[in-house]
């Protein structure tokens, strides 16, 4: 079967998650990626599932090699010079050490496709701080305003998570440009920038009101600004209930029914009302009415009733739902070491070409003679005298 | 300046979020972008009028933004003649993006069988709320469907009500990983010479908002899913900490070295001298004291103070800052992650989210912010679409355009 990028080698010289699942993105839709295993070795698992390798890894081809080593970076610059794309997360003096920066990875293969994940972006004067998420994260501006009043500032991860993604998109697009122009290009994606885009709309309200408590300091769950959209109520089971109707004037009727309010009620019988004049009685009366019935109540409901609402889970719920394993965001594996396990999947569907499974993380080394063999068509002895001389594992 | 979607063209019959940041990273990089949108009101994105209870300000920054680059047709799909417009526009184009449902697409005649038996090259994705299996169907909002994931449970100290990662977070996630379907189509279409259909949808895409921990969570790890306390983390030198002023979120490892550095940053030779943070392995055992103590000198000081410390001993840290710190930080205005855009609503440059993903030679670029709707129908059902005057008469007379 054909899959989208066939064509296209990477390697892989990542040492985080978000960088390395990035690769593995594109691995899952045929890229041959070849993960450059370089000392340290990876740490070892000890005896348990590596799960987060077997995700992050996925699909792709290990090849270990020491640049420290006579004749190591060599056969570095050599591998570069068959690849289609890079895929990093290491510092720019570090890749200039190992001679394959941008300039120097380009003089190799002119259209090179060099994507990195950097800390701050290849611009001003924090460009080399280190690419730490949550540094990244505390630089954004939403920390302090995701807890209820009085918490800590929340590190949430995800925008490490949108670098993932973002990477693997520029990097796509500048393959695009290649395709069509025969031109490579750096492609550079920051946690810094990643989380300004997870946090999207906030701050381009800031940006374009430039002021406003509400941007600056957490809201109470007690005080938002529609009781029926953005608002969260704890059931009788301690579950929690989430709503996001924000043309209240259309669910009304149907919502007040549910939660056992007269529509007619004088105080909420128009949407200034709920959002404007009456809004904290609002939402004092959903928290007494929602926690007359448990989470399982409030979803049954919402599911009949169509409504834009639902129950707050955890973990265990993905885990189990049909819905995620129909659509493979979930897969149950048959491990070959520890059997029956699930595993993050594709959130992307392609009908002609899906994301495949071909394997698990590789070993370190796996598959370093055959890539030595068939991309730089090295013959076997000289292979092994590589390995001898510890150049490469 | 190239730009690296140049000739490829996207009709875009997105509402709200999640489908028109898609199709803005598109445009973005120089896709011709068309937006789709019935001759009443629109996008319902152009309603917003308030967040948070505050007015947008003076222009609409949540429609014009999330559009920019883009231009827009009326059309009322529910009119047969609307749809003969739709099916010459797919023709011409190389890319259908719509979050509309699935069943409404089908009842409007434009789903992926109708469409491809028109143009076989064609692009054809849907950002569905649950995904195009398992026959989930009930309203999907971003908030309600990051609620499932288990990525809010998570988040807060233990006690506390969950935490959303922040409005529009989910749906601005689903929108890079739909465009980045459409960009992985689109590179394979170019060899082979088809297109096919691609689902991104906001379930799928926000269970991966919390990767690192849904995958622990699944290989047995039942804590990854609940809520931890920050003054019992096992390093606490990779935490956050009051001070009089701002937090601050210390990076470092647990490692001898970082610690001396970081007593020396805090001014706190007591820590160093204390035995029971002695080494790596007692400073775990003893997190919680070692953290009471840190946060007893943090909260002595202000913010400014502190960092002035850390730097001066290399010690990786940084002040929590919030939105008005941030849309004044130079790091984002190189970057041209902020840029300014005229905007013809109010006859003014005004401050906008700019470009996340930076290519060198092939950089994105604002030409303009979101259209007025419909602004284009006429010109591109001319120039691209190839109508005589007296056949847009007629479609005006069928109120298959306004």
């Amino acid at each position: 079967m054909s899959r989208a990028l066939d064509d296209v080698i990477v390697l892989d010289l990542t040492r985080q998650f978000c960088a390395s699942l990035s690769a593995a993105f594109l691995a899952d839709f045929g890229a041959r990626v070849i993960r450059l295993d370089l000392p340290p070795a990876r740490e070892s698992s000890g005896g348990r599932w590596n799960h987060e390798a077997d995700l992050i890894h996925r699909n792709k081809e290990s090849l270990a090699l020491d640049p420290a080593s006579a004749g190591g970076a060599e056969l570095l610059r050599q591998l570069v010079a068959k690849a289609d794309v890079i895929v990093t997360d290491w510092q720019r003096d570090e890749l200039a050490a190992l001679g394959i920066d941008y300039d120097a990875a380009a003089a190799l293969r002119p259209d090179i496709v060099f994507g990195r994940i950097s800390g701050f972006g290849p611009q001003g004067p924090d460009a080399d701080l280190p690419p730490i998420d949550e540094l990244a994260a505390a630089r954004t501006g939403m920390m302090p305003i995701l807890p209820q009043p009085g918490q800590p500032p929340i590190y949430t991860g995800a925008g490490a998570m949108h670098a993932t993604v973002m990477l693997a998109f520029g990097v796509v697009t500048a393959l695009l440009h290649r395709q069509a122009t025969g031109e490579g290009q750096a492609v550079d994606v920051s946690l810094f920038g990643a989380n300004m885009y997870g946090a999207a709309l906030d701050i381009q309200a800031f940006l374009a009101i430039g002021e406003g408590e509400r941007f600056i300091t957490p809201i109470s769950r007690l005080d938002v600004s529609n009781p029926m959209s953005g608002s969260l109520y704890p059931s009788a089971d301690g579950r929690w209930v989430t709503l996001t109707m924000p043309d209240t004037d259309r669910w009304w009727p149907v919502f007040s029914a549910v939660v056992g309010i007269a529509a007619d009620d004088p105080r909420f019988d128009t949407h200034d009302k709920r959002t404007e004049t009456n809004r904290l009685e609002l939402i004092r009366e959903l928290e007494v009415a929602f926690r007359r019935q448990p989470g399982s109540h409030w979803r049954q409901v919402f599911q009949e009733e169509q409504m834009s609402a639902d129950v707050i889970e955890r973990f265990d719920y993905p885990a189990n739902d049909p819905q995620v394993l129909a659509n493979r965001y979930i897969l149950e594996l048959d491990h070959p070491s520890f059997g029956a396990v699930k595993s993050l999947g594709f959130p992307i569907f392609l009908s002609d070409s899906p994301a495949r499974l071909e394997r698990l993380a590789p070993c370190v080394g796996q598959h370093t003679a055959q890539i030595l063999h068939e991309l730089l068509a090295y013959p076997e002895d000289r292979i092994h005298a590589l390995r001898a001389a510890g150049v490469v594992a | 300046m190239a730009k690296a979607l140049e000739g490829i063209r996207v009709i875009d019959l997105t509402v709200w979020f999640q489908g028109p940041v898609s199709a803005q990273y598109l445009a973005d990089f120089g896709a011709e972008v068309i937006k789709v949108e019935r001759p009443q009101g629109g996008d319902q994105g152009r309603g917003v009028r308030s967040i948070k209870s505050l007015p947008v300000g003076d222009w609409n920054q949540y429609f014009l933004v999330i559009n920019r680059n883009k231009r827009s047709m009326a059309i009322d799909l529910k009119t047969e003649a609307g749809r003969g417009i739709l099916y010459r526009l797919v023709e011409k184009s190389d890319v259908f993006l719509s979050n509309l449902a699935p069943e409404m697409l089908e009842a409007w005649g434009l789903s992926y069988d109708k469409l491809a038996a028109i143009n076989p090259k064609l692009v054809y994705a849907t950002n569905t709320g649950y995904g195009r299996f398992g026959g989930a169907s009930k309203p999907s909002f971003d908030m309600t469907v990051q609620a499932l994931t288990g990525a809010m449970a998570r988040l807060g100290e233990p006690g506390e009500p969950p935490v959303y990662l922040g409005m529009g977070s989910g749906d601005a996630y689903g929108g890079i990983m739909s465009a980045l379907g459409i960009a992985l189509a689109l590179y394979q279409r170019r060899r082979t010479g088809r297109g096919q259909y691609l689902d991104a949808s906001l379930y799928g895409a926000q269970l991966f908002l919390a990767a690192p921990w849904l995958q622990s969570f699944l290989a047995g790890n039942t804590d990854a899913a609940l809520q931890h306390s920050r003054k019992q983390v096992e390093n606490p030198l990779w935490n956050l900490y009051p001070t009089a002023g701002k937090w601050v979120y210390l990076c470092e490892p647990n490692e001898d070295a970082r610690f001396v550095a970081l007593c020396r940053a805090l001014d706190a030779p007591s820590l160093h001298a204390d035995g029971r943070f002695a080494t790596a392995a007692l400073r775990a055992q003893h997190n919680e004291a070692l953290i009471d103590a840190i946060e007893a000198v943090t909260l002595k000081r202000d913010h400014d103070a502190l960092m002035r410390g850390c730097v001066a001993e290399g010690v990786v840290a940084s002040p929590v800052n919030n939105l008005a710190d941030v849309v004044r930080d130079e790091q984002a205005w190189r970057n041209d992650y902020f840029m300014k855009a005229y905007c013809e609503e109010v006859q003014r440059e005004v401050d906008v989210r700019g470009l996340p993903v930076t290519l060198s030679k092939t950089p994105g670029e604002i030409h303009c912010l979101g259209p007025q709707l419909g602004q284009d129908t006429e010109l591109l059902l001319m120039d691209l679409l190839g109508y005589e005057w007296d056949e847009i008469e007629t479609l005006k007379a069928q109120r298959a355009i306004p």
